[in-house]
């Protein structure tokens, strides 16, 4: 990967961030977050690390991005009052100081594609030279999700299918209280110093 | 936003895509094997091409091909062959989830292994596909009725 359109694209990913912290039109900042997730998936991309871009390109790009202007097309588009200065100041604090922290951490971090480094060391060197014997699969990271580690993919299935079921029972009960006819109620025009 | 849009332009351009990304997404869930993706993206990927007709197009077109109750029985369709897949190999002196041991005469174990991996991608596929379906007709007010 080539280092300028690296650095370009982390610049971005920072600006984009922080347009879409400040962005008083809710779905504004939907959007603003949406090219967020293109930027990282970009960047997995760059790493060679194409299953997570391709999750990241689908999922954060596209559909996390509709199921927030659905529900901001359900509740409401403003965002709120911000807080007050000494609140933010504090804020500011804390999170810097802990970037501080993760930044101190990542120095012991080992290099990207050292030998060395803990990942390369262990079971993980077996799957790499053993897939395509073992699966006729190719693609690793298939053969590790799929055959290998196929526990822990039944469980993230549990998962998706959990939370997709508490979600439907949450809003169910939501739109039988306010929305006899179960549909969402028009929305109203944005209003002038609404905000 | 829900139903039909008033744009002439955006219905037909979302009419004439969305089997594509449908297809597409299929294509990731099978191509796993040898290319980037697998259950997961591929879900995702259908998912958006049903939820495209129905940000865009009327009611009762959208909801005709995938009615709304097409998320909870695909996310519970999924789990079951997921689930089915991994016991299977438990009747022919397996493991949980050990499609090797279901290799025979027609097929050796890394054979059955592939085999597995694409049955169990196909599960995790429908899963999420339902599950995200699911979640946008909840959120949209569409009940499965």
């Amino acid at each position: 990967m080539i280092i300028a359109i690296d650095l370009l694209f982390l610049v971005l990913l920072i600006a984009t961030a922080l347009l879409a912290l400040h962005a008083k039109d809710l779905i504004t900042a939907v959007a603003l977050l949406t090219v967020y997730s293109l930027i990282t998936s970009l960047l997995f991309a760059g790493l060679l690390a194409v299953d997570v871009a391709l999750v990241e390109a689908a999922l954060g790009a596209g559909l996390t991005g509709l199921l927030f202007i659905l529900a901001i097309l359900a509740t409401t588009r403003h965002s709120s009052e911000r807080a007050p200065r000494r609140t933010r100041i504090s804020v500011i604090a804390i999170v810097g100081s802990f970037l501080g922290v993760m930044l101190f951490a990542s120095i012991d971090l080992p290099d990207r594609g050292a030998t060395d480094s803990p990942a390369r060391r262990g079971i993980a060197t077996y799957f790499l030279a053993n897939s395509l014997d073992d699966t006729n699969t190719p693609n690793v990271v298939t053969s590790l999700l799929a055959d290998y580690r196929s526990a822990d993919t039944l469980g993230e299935t549990f998962v998706i299918l959990t939370a997709a079921l508490s979600a439907t029972v949450v809003l169910a009960r939501r739109l039988g209280d306010d929305h006899p006819t179960g549909t969402i109620a028009p929305i109203t025009p944005a209003k002038e110093g609404d905000a | 936003m829900i139903g039909a849009y008033p744009s002439v332009v955006v219905r037909v351009t979302a009419a004439i895509v969305a089997p594509f990304i449908f297809l597409f997404g299929m294509y990731i869930i099978i191509h796993g094997h040898y290319g980037p993706g697998g259950g997961f993206a591929g879900g995702v990927f259908a998912a958006v091409g049903v939820v495209l007709p129905r940000l865009t197009l009327d009611d009762t077109v959208s909801y005709k091909i995938f009615p709304a109750a097409v998320g909870p029985i695909a996310g519970a369709c999924g789990l079951i062959i997921f689930l089915a897949t991994g016991i299977a190999p438990m009747f022919f002196g397996g493991s949980f989830l050990d499609y090797g041991a279901l290799e025979n005469a027609f097929m050796d174990a890394a054979r059955a292994r592939y085999l597995g991996i694409l049955v169990v991608e196909i599960g995790v596929g429908v899963t999420v596909f339902g599950a995200m379906v699911m979640i946008f007709d909840m959120l949209a007010g569409k009940e499965p009725a």
